[in-house]
């Protein structure tokens, strides 16, 4: 799919389809979509996994480039609260995330483009439809424009 | 009661006399009226330079770091907040500074003044208890000093130092009945679309000088992430896109941390509401985490901890 | 032992049983030095656990923390899983068995199989899946669980018609109708027992109207009904129709403390996993839930589980109800159940839920019987492993020891505690043959690539059809050509094959490659396998990027054939990116001090030093008293009537003349410094407080716990009120004043579950029920009087409940806001004691002039325990305790690696209890001493100098420990054996000096701009 260099950001194009990112911590949401596929539970196609050792290796700063590359939304998922596999590594990131989150509100970032969610390794079936949900919200905001870098 | 000034001096002859530190960092006067700058002082004569006056204005707990000697260091509320915040994160040793507190009663913005004036130059200016006396070729005008403070200093909970081994004169009276918060409340109250408006208006005016980093006491990152080329996170143009990101990760990093001296709005030369964020920051870690920044030198920074019990709201 | 005999023992261990005992002997054993067999009847490991939702008192998920210790099992060279699989008979003796085991044919051939499920796709055939208790179906080709390892199919050959289509269906040819049961005779050393448990048949309650009633059901269907993988994927309903229930019942204590049905032993587990799934079921109803729990005695007495109870009543708004119902009846028109119950006033009331769940017991596995005769070991009267009471792991025959619940009735940790013991015990019997069988691989020399441009290999797998099915392989594979720096990519059929994996290192040769791109499934269970294979090829394992393309894209994208393809590309693309950027990834090695420091010279810390000389390890213990024994010099016996001064006797005896403990008396640690394998420890010691400066790899902290000393009911003023400790004391010594005694009253809970103290000591039940014993014994007209919250005397403990009651001591239960009142009076010239409690069934006082008052008093934490947890950077508890890892499976050791801990510095406990952890310290230190060097590197985290302001933000988040400032260049310093790659420090640290390898912020930028 790549980003379309010639699709400029913020205008509704036809047949557009919502480009999401996930970044999922190894442990247990990238073990809850690996579920949610041996289940063999649908979901729609729109969203690209990047794993991670740990939610609390997502720096706000890779959230941002993200945006600014021209995902329409972003997911963040980690261990739910006292499943970390690093014991604490979600609960720092937590806190990371409640400040970055109020910001690009703050800023006027349109709710729904950067989404958090726990997502513990059993959720097959959460993950499917945390992913349905999204893509369906992002899809009703239509494509990012805040922060998506159009070229000089 | 004797003169701040005077105080001040008197103070850090005798520092360095007995020796106790091996320098003094305070303000003289600048070259033009309403200004000061940083000053050094290393010989206990040339502490006569020192002054103390309500355009003392700069932080000088940036020029504290990366000191092999002991150092003396003239210091406002919001200074020695952010060297609380500095000795916390390692970049200056307690024994090693000897803080010369001075209560502060607000500093004046110049660029207030000069609005005021429309355009007419000032030739001198005194200080005359709560008033400034402003004189130009052809106009005095007196003006009370509390209408043209730095806003920064209008929203201050902190204008008496929090720790320090000396102090000078008496505590001031602290602000009382202010919303510290009530810009950032206002701009909270607008739609998404005007918050995103006017924030994108205030960066577009960024040139990238970075005038607020170099000013900032707790931007002192070897290397800036937007120098960064191994990997290059943004690009160094004024990209609106870029400047946004450059602008909110600046922001981001001054989280638990910034003590809201103003030193990077008042450094800014496009006059950018640079507090705009960096306020709306320390309102959610005093929200969310119950920390403040520089009060103490106990508490754990707020993204150095974390409580089981922390806000979790936003998460699915 | 002469040279010879030696030379018989074998070093391999059997263990019987894969759940999660089994798991944590093998893993031990594994990592210490011998060979495992981990023998599994069912098709995959992973036993009762697997089928849990979430774990008590934290509701961890319970699969997340099982996951990896089945992934870690499954990949071990030194363990082999055999699955559907049981013993035959043995010979010999301890130190070499000959085991024979009979395999059943699972129809499947493990190997082939890639556990793709196509089969089961078109299996025509619906069984009811054991693994959700019946609740749900799955087809007669199956796998157990999502998860389960090895992730292989089998056929279930009962409910087969044998239809052949799987057969038809599996490309990878894997299908084998042909299979037949096959026996196996391997050689071991040691058998580990850890069968687990069974469940009662919930039916032969008949009253409750299990198997009539569809909403009675048990507590384990209830699990499986919560779980989010689970017959209803997590949504709360009842079987009956699947509505949302608005009030649940749970009935307590079927199948335990039931004298009708000849179990009148307590299961220990079940008041605290109610709990558990009535806090859980509130979570996760959508509407506020009425929850209801019948129960007796409730017996919160673990770790952190009164604290749980507390908030199950007060924030979840559980209703507690003591009482065990009588009946239940059906309401046939709505299914809804009717519960007839009588208060403790004597109330009668009948209400009505929409579902029941019967806390069902723990019972012996059901082949114990059978297992017993095969092994020639004993069982004791209910049908559990029979064990000497302070030798808690070891069963009646050498060379054979028991963990887990296969012992008696207990819960997950105190079943890893007993796991560790058992394969502690056994490897300190085999420890002259450690490492005489282990394997290990011998790889080619790694190539040297720096300065080499990336030659990236793609290699596309179909998985048979489960990726092609739906993904266009081949134009994926022609996409991944056009990719910049790839030099070669091919499809395969199944990218995992053994013949695929020759193909792979064949082509690394002939097209020159320095990093392999394999397009398949998930890297979370094949990246091994991969790695492995470069290696092979010699290329580092670290140049190494995989793209799911089957679980995330395949399998979740059916009805999208175009868009998952193109997916696909996108996702090689963005691996492509990344493995451009992966560079080789040095491991370093350490060597290792083969010592160990134990701290605390009572039974804990003797027993723990003890089995580590046993292992040939040379070990220090200090203890700040002057006589080794800590509080266990106080204990006379214990309920089940061990003379423990005569097993301390000898446990002294054996320490002090064991040649490779060093006794350190009269010592305090000074200082610490150091990592694991590489400490340094200072202390005085001995009267002249002599400095030692101790070199070790690793700390066993075992600081004891002491008697609360109270201030309540006039302890401390009047001669006649004693501590437990003091009465048995008195006892012991036959003071005369006390058999003469007409009263004596106990009073429990002093001290313990307190606003101010709020957890349960555990070990006073059965000690005011052992004192009442005792002094029955010796004047049985004694009125004895237990003024008690709740009686928790679990597991066989139980029987001397009942015991005690049977010989007349009277139990007088008092609410915690009503306590009893202590008072001295004066009447008729004589001075009387008198205690008056509230009776809650007469709703009277009931008022007794004692001769003696005895209190159960809290245990509480050494004081040491809190320069020790800065000493050595481990944390406590809000209560003084030292605090585990992980509560559920890593019950002795500390996020800060090498340092361990046992006995009362944890928790109150009993002596079996303490011993067994003490082993279990052990041999978890062992899987380190053990090892000449430890592996440091592989994906840390890497600290850039010229970029570091040694802010110290990274040591403060980093929850290993694994960060120091370097003081003279102030920079942060990454401790290679301690980091466990997270990252946290990475997107913490302010000025970018942080970064980790094989997940670096320009790897993941680069993905992130590739996507």
């Amino acid at each position: 799919m790549g980003i379309n260099k010639m699709q400029q950001p913020g205008q509704k194009v036809d047949g557009w389809k919502p480009r999401i990112i996930a970044f999922l911590c190894n442990w247990c949401s990238y073990a809850g979509a690996d579920l949610a596929g041996v289940s063999r539970l649908q979901y729609p196609p729109n969203t690209r996994i990047i794993r991670v050792p740990c939610s609390s290796r997502i720096s706000p700063l890779l959230i941002l480039k993200s945006l600014q590359h021209g995902v329409d939304g972003v997911l963040v998922s980690g261990c739910r609260p006292g499943d970390c596999h690093y014991i604490s590594g979600n609960y720092v990131a937590r806190r990371k995330f409640a400040i970055l989150n109020n910001l690009l509100e703050y800023l006027g970032i349109e709710k729904g483009r950067v989404h958090f969610a726990w997502v513990s390794a059993a959720e097959g079936k959460r993950f499917a439809e945390l992913i349905k949900e999204i893509t369906e919200e992002v899809r009703a905001l239509g494509p990012a424009k805040e922060l998506v870098k159009k070229q000089d | 009661m004797p003169d701040t000034s005077v105080m001040i001096r008197d103070t850090a002859k005798k520092l360095l006399v007995e020796k106790r530190v091996d320098l003094i960092i305070g303000f003289e006067r600048g070259t033009l009226p309403l200004r000061s700058t940083p000053c050094f002082v290393r010989r206990s004569v040339e502490a006569e330079k020192l002054i103390w006056n309500a355009s003392c204005e700069n932080n000088l707990a940036r020029y504290l770091r990366k000191r092999k000697e002991k150092v003396g260091i003239v210091a406002k509320g919001c200074d020695t907040r952010s060297i609380i915040s500095l000795i916390k994160e390692k970049q200056v040793a307690r024994e090693q500074v000897f803080i010369i507190g001075v209560p502060c009663h607000g500093m004046i913005d110049r660029r207030k003044i000069e609005a005021k004036l429309d355009g007419r130059e000032i030739l001198e200016a005194d200080e005359v208890s709560e008033k400034v006396i402003l004189k130009g070729h052809d106009f005095t005008e007196i003006v009370a000093k509390e209408e043209f403070l730095h806003n920064s200093c209008n929203t201050c909970n902190y204008r008496n130092p929090v720790i320090y081994d000396v102090l000078i004169g008496d505590k001031v009276e602290e602000n009382r009945g202010i919303d510290e918060y009530g810009e950032v409340k206002e701009f909270e109250a607008q739609s998404a679309d005007r918050r995103w408006q006017s924030f994108t208006n205030e960066v577009s005016k960024c040139i990238r000088c970075y005038a607020c980093r170099n000013a900032c006491p707790l931007c002192y990152c070897q290397e800036c992430f937007v120098d960064s080329s191994q990997p290059r996170w943004i690009g160094k143009t004024t990209n609106l896109s870029d400047t946004s990101i450059f602008h909110i990760v600046r922001a981001f990093h001054t989280a638990g941390r910034c003590v809201d001296c103003g030193a990077c709005d008042r450094a800014c030369p496009m006059g950018i509401d640079i507090r705009k964020l960096t306020k709306k920051i320390e309102k959610d870690v005093k929200e969310l985490f119950h920390y403040q920044a520089g009060v103490n030198l106990e508490d754990v920074p707020p993204l150095a901890t974390f409580n089981l019990g922390d806000p979790q709201e936003f998460i699915k | 032992m002469d040279k010879a005999s030696l030379s018989d023992k074998t070093g391999a261990v059997l263990v019987i049983g894969g759940g999660i005992g089994g798991i944590q002997a093998a893993l031990d054993l594994a990592e210490s030095g011998y060979y495992v067999y981990l023998i599994e009847k069912s098709p995959a490991i992973g036993g009762m656990m697997a089928q849990l939702d979430k774990t008590f008192p934290t509701n961890d998920c319970s699969m997340c923390i099982l996951s990896p210790k089945l992934v870690a099992c499954g990949r071990h060279l030194n363990i082999s899983i055999i699955t559907n699989a049981e013993v035959r008979y043995i010979k010999g003796e301890a130190g070499n068995f000959q085991v024979t085991l009979v395999k059943k044919a699972r129809y499947i051939d493990i190997d082939e199989c890639t556990g793709c499920g196509e089969c089961a796709k078109h299996c025509p055939v619906r069984a009811a899946n054991s693994f959700d208790e019946g609740l749900s179906n799955r087809a007669a080709i199956y796998v157990k669980y999502p998860q389960a390892v090895p992730r292989a199919y089998a056929i279930d050959r009962d409910k087969c018609i044998g239809c052949g289509l799987c057969e038809k269906v599996c490309l990878a040819k894997a299908v084998v109708y042909s299979d037949r049961e096959e026996l196996q005779s391997i050689n071991v050393g040691a058998i580990i027992l850890s069968p687990g448990y069974g469940l009662p048949d919930a039916g032969l309650m008949y009253n409750y109207g299990y198997g009539k009633y569809p909403n009675v059901i048990t507590s384990i269907e209830f699990e499986r009904i919560l779980s989010a993988s689970g017959p209803y994927q997590g949504e709360l309903s009842r079987p009956s129709n699947r509505d949302i229930p608005e009030k649940i019942a749970f009935i307590q204590c079927v199948g335990s403390r039931d004298s009708m049905h000849g179990k009148t032993y307590c299961s220990s587990v079940c008041c605290i996993y109610a709990i558990k799934e009535a806090t859980v079921a509130k979570e996760h109803s959508p509407i506020p839930l009425d929850i209801a729990i019948f129960f007796m005695d409730m017996r919160t007495f673990g770790k952190g589980f009164e604290a749980y109870y507390d908030r199950a009543m007060n924030e979840y708004g559980v209703r507690f109800i003591r009482c065990r119902p009588s009946m239940i009846e059906e309401v046939p028109e709505t299914k809804n159940l009717r519960i007839k119950y009588e208060t403790e006033d004597g109330k009668l009331i009948k209400e009505e839920f929409d579902l029941v769940v019967l806390s069902i017991g723990l019972e012996p596995p059901k082949e114990a019987e059978e297992l017993a005769n095969r092994l020639g070991i004993e069982l004791d009267k209910y049908g559990f492993c029979q064990t000497g009471n302070l030798l808690p792991v070891e069963s009646s025959k050498p060379g054979i020891f028991v963990c887990g619940a296969f012992q008696g009735p207990k819960d997950i940790p105190e079943t890893v505690m007993q796991a560790s013991a058992a394969a502690a015990s056994a490897s300190a019997s085999l420890s002259p043959v450690r490492n005489s069988l282990v394997k290990r691989k011998e790889y080619p020399p790694e190539r040297d690539i720096r300065g080499e441009p990336p030659r990236i290999g793609v290699f596309v797998c179909h998985c048979g059809i489960n990726i092609s099915g739906v993904v266009n392989v081949p134009e994926v594979r022609e996409y991944a050509v056009t990719l910049p720096n790839v030099a070669y990519a091919e499809d395969n059929l199944y990218a995992c094959s053994q013949d695929t994996q020759e193909r792979i290192k064949e082509t690394i040769r002939e097209h020159n490659l320095n990093r392999v791109v394999v397009v398949s499934c998930t890297p979370r269970t094949h990246e091994p396998l991969f790695q492995e294979t470069i290696r092979e090829a010699g290329l580092n394992r670290y140049l190494l990027e995989m793209a799911n393309i089957r679980d995330q894209c395949s399998w979740v994208h059916k009805e999208y054939p175009e868009e998952a393809t193109e997916k696909a590309k996108e996702l090689v693309k963005m691996a492509v990116a990344k493995a451009k950027l992966i560079q080789p990834v040095a491991q370093t090695s350490l060597e290792v001090i083969h010592s160990g420091l134990v701290i605390g010279g009572g039974i804990a810390g003797m027993v723990a030093a003890l089995n580590l000389a046993q292992q040939g390890f040379e070990v220090y213990l200090t203890e700040k008293r002057e006589q080794l024994g800590g509080i266990a010099r106080r204990i006379r016996h214990t309920l089940e009537g061990d003379d423990i001064q005569a097993y301390l006797q000898n446990l002294i005896t054996r320490v002090s003349e064991n040649p490779l403990i060093q006794v350190y008396t009269n010592a305090d640690i000074i200082e610490a410094s150091g990592y694991v394998g590489n400490f340094t420890t200072r202390i005085e010691a001995g009267a002249n407080r002599d400095t030692h400066e101790l070199k070790h790899g690793v700390v066993i902290i075992a600081t004891g716990g002491e008697e609360y000393k109270p201030s309540e009911y006039l302890y401390g003023k009047d001669p006649r009120v004693l501590t437990l400790l003091e009465l048995e004391d008195e006892v012991a010594k036959g003071n005369g004043r006390i058999a003469d005694c007409d009263n004596v009253v106990i009073i429990q809970c002093v001290g313990s579950r307190e606003s101010n103290r709020p957890y349960c000591s555990r070990v006073c039940c059965s000690e005011s029920i052992k004192c009442a014993l005792k002094l029955k014994e010796a004047n049985a007209e004694m009125n004895i009087y237990v003024l008690y919250r709740d009686i928790r005397t679990y597991g066989f403990k139980e029987d001397y409940y009942q015991e005690a009651r049977e010989r007349g001591v009277l139990f007088v239960r008092y609410e915690a806001d009503d306590k009893p009142r202590v008072e001295t009076i004066t009447e008729d010239n004589q001075n009387l004691l008198r205690v008056t409690v509230k009776d809650p069934i007469l709703g009277e006082d009931l008022v007794i002039d004692t001769d003696i008052l005895a209190l159960g008093v809290a245990t509480i934490p050494a004081a040491d325990n809190k320069k020790l947890s800065q000493l050595f950077k481990v944390p406590l508890n809000e209560d003084g305790f030292l605090l585990e890892a992980h509560m559920k499976l890593r019950p002795v050791e500390f996020a800060t690696e090498g340092v361990f801990m046992c006995g009362l510095a944890h928790n109150p406990k009993f002596i079996e209890e303490t011993i067994a952890q003490a082993k279990a310290a052990a041999s978890r230190a062992c899987t380190i001493l053990s090892k000449d060097v430890i592996e440091a590197g592989g994906l840390v985290s890497l600290v850039d100098e010229n970029k570091c302001n040694g802010c110290g933000v990274c040591t403060l988040i980093c929850p290993f420990q694994a960060i120091d400032i370097d003081t003279e260049k102030k920079v942060a310093m990454v401790n290679e054996v301690l980091c466990k790659g997270c990252g946290a420090c990475v997107s913490s640290c302010i000025c970018g000096a942080m970064n980790m390898k094989g997940f670096s912020n320009a790897q993941i930028l680069a993905i992130i701009n590739a996507s």
